[in-house]
């Protein structure tokens, strides 16, 4: 049950070898914020459901409360962006909606990913990476695709990737 | 308007989508536990289910794949609405034997358009059926039975009706339509020639429309057909017409077993005397030793002579089941035959054409054909 100000949100969770479905309550600066909050190294979560990745639309297991470390996460997909930022409004956008988008491509354990990153100033990858708060980087109307599996993809409005994880990062005018 | 039944454990997501099925002018049946949805189904017999996917005594896919196990519910338009909202859960859903999906949150008019789109999907066409006579003793009227019902099932379903003499020679099919049998199962192409156009331009018709694959009607040193031609030719038949009825020779060689490992029902004949009986559970335990998978069987009792030897019970304590049917002698056959029109198209009640009337009518609805067209016909009246 949400307490006052929070709100619950479903989110799909990987880990290296896992995908994990499931709800999170959070506050009104979203999912972010909540990764971000130094009190707790855990993420917590309600009605978690497993698969594997290979198998990603098979259920393995359930359970009705589930932790997880955050630095073993490698990412989040959100379907909307407003569950994990603060997007800001058409006059003052939050300091992750701001800037110009910066296509980019990213790999992480098993996945490689696609999207956007919104940015301010001159666009090389280190500065990107070491200028965005915190340890997840927002990537905006992303794909992840399993390394290993081709055909298995995800698409979400708002992924949070763990930049800890992040193994090859390219801007789009890098890699062409 | 539709009864629809939604199972989602979470009971305020449950209640919201209840109330936008009332608003759009249906009438939810609201399930919280998925174990008792199987159950449920079976009691409300509702027009569709809408099935959240992550529930945690059983998902929403077993659900399904439950439901697609229970003949009666194996059309039953089924919706998944789940969180889970990537492809691949599309695809989960789709294999699980959903017919849509749909990801949360819904908006009530998404949810109405799929809904309204499963609802008011056409119906599959009828289900294709092949069915085989069969009894290793010859002489208790299998030929006549097969022809009767072959053309009873022409009749009631005007669909397409293919009748398959396997005999070896001296086939009477033939000559129970009053046909000439200038192309015979003889003639037929190399199995790997084999394809529908050549198939079909080796079959006779009979006026009423009933196609028939006769055998060799002279009786020269006779060639049984292999069991990969009755393979090719049944699965041919069975992509083209509605109904085959294969009328089965008295022996057990490999095109018979193999006619008996494809047919949908295996109607076993048997006549009401001692040697009849004996034959019929001595072939039932050549057919369990051959390891025939039979889908479904039936035995028949027909009486080919005004004598009974064996009461009706007799029979079934001697097969130690009870016979589905039981066709009475019928003194017109003689007639019939003579006149090369099966007892089945003619407006006589005998016992003949009475029961195979009545199994053909059963068997038609079985395959969901007059459902079809009843529902064609009203909706043409609308």
């Amino acid at each position: 049950m949400a307490t006052l100000g929070r709100h619950i949100i479903n989110i799909d969770l990987f880990t290296d070898a896992y995908r994990i479905s499931g709800r999170t309550q959070v506050g009104t600066s979203g999912l972010l914020s909540e990764l971000n909050n130094p009190n707790t190294d855990y993420l917590d979560l309600e009605d978690a459901y497993v698969s594997r990745i290979h198998e990603p639309g098979k259920i393995i297991a359930n359970y009705s409360e589930a932790s997880f470390r955050k630095t073993n996460i490698n990412f989040i997909i959100l379907k909307d962006r407003r569950d994990g930022t603060v997007v800001g409004t058409t006059h003052a956008r939050s300091i992750y909606s701001r800037g110009r988008p910066v296509e980019v491509f990213l790999t992480i354990p098993s996945f490689e990913i696609t999207g956007e990153i919104m940015h301010d100033g001159k666009a090389e990858p280190s500065t990107i990476l070491v200028h965005t708060l915190g340890h997840f980087q927002p990537v905006f109307q992303a794909t992840a695709s399993a390394a290993l599996f081709p055909d298995i993809s995800y698409t979400g409005d708002l992924f949070l990737v763990y930049k800890d994880r992040i193994a090859i990062f390219c801007l789009k005018s890098h890699l062409s | 308007m539709a009864k629809v039944l939604i199972v989602d454990d979470d009971a305020q997501l449950l209640h919201m989508v209840g109330m936008m099925l009332e608003r759009g002018g249906h009438t939810p049946v609201l399930v919280e536990e998925p174990e008792l949805a199987l159950q449920r189904i079976q009691e409300e017999m509702p027009d569709a289910v809408i099935v959240d996917v992550m529930m945690p005594t059983m998902s929403g896919h077993d659900l399904t794949r439950e439901l697609r196990e229970m003949e009666a519910f194996e059309d039953l338009p089924v919706l998944v609405l789940t969180a889970r909202s990537q492809a691949v859960d599309r695809e989960a859903a789709l294999e699980s034997g959903a017919n849509d999906y749909l990801s949360k949150p819904v908006v009530p008019k998404e949810l109405m358009e799929h809904l309204d789109n499963l609802l008011n999907q056409p119906p599959k066409a009828p289900g294709r059926m092949t069915i085989s006579l069969f009894s290793l003793r010859g002489g208790v009227g299998r030929t006549t039975l097969a022809v009767n019902l072959a053309a009873a099932l022409r009749r009631v379903s005007q669909e397409e009706v293919c009748l398959v003499d396997l005999s070896p020679s001296s086939g009477q099919a033939a000559m129970h339509l009053r046909l000439q049998a200038r192309h015979t199962w003889a003639d037929l192409p190399s199995v790997n020639q084999l394809d529908w156009s050549n198939v079909k331009s080796h079959l006779l018709m009979h006026q009423s429309g009933l196609r028939l694959l006769a055998a060799p009607p002279e009786p020269q040193l006779p060639i049984a057909p292999s069991g990969e031609l009755t393979t090719a030719v049944l699965e041919i038949l069975r992509e083209n017409v509605a109904f085959t009825i294969v009328d089965l020779p008295p022996l057990f060689n490999p095109a018979v077993q193999t006619a008996l490992e494809m047919s949908d029902m295996l109607l076993h004949v048997v006549t009401p005397e001692v040697v009849s009986v004996q034959i019929a559970l001595q072939s039932v335990k050549a057919i369990g030793k051959a390891e025939i998978a039979v889908k479904q069987k039936a035995f028949i009792l027909n009486q080919v002579t005004n004598e009974r030897q064996l009461p009706a019970a007799a029979v079934n304590k001697g097969l130690k089941t009870r016979v589905a049917f039981d066709v009475g002698y019928d003194p017109n056959q003689a007639r019939a035959l003579a006149q090369g029109v099966p007892l089945s198209l003619t407006p006589a009640k005998s016992a003949l054409p009475a029961t195979t009337k009545r199994m053909a009518g059963g068997l038609w609805e079985r395959t969901g054909g007059r459902a079809q067209r009843d529902e064609a016909s009203d909706q043409q009246q609308a």
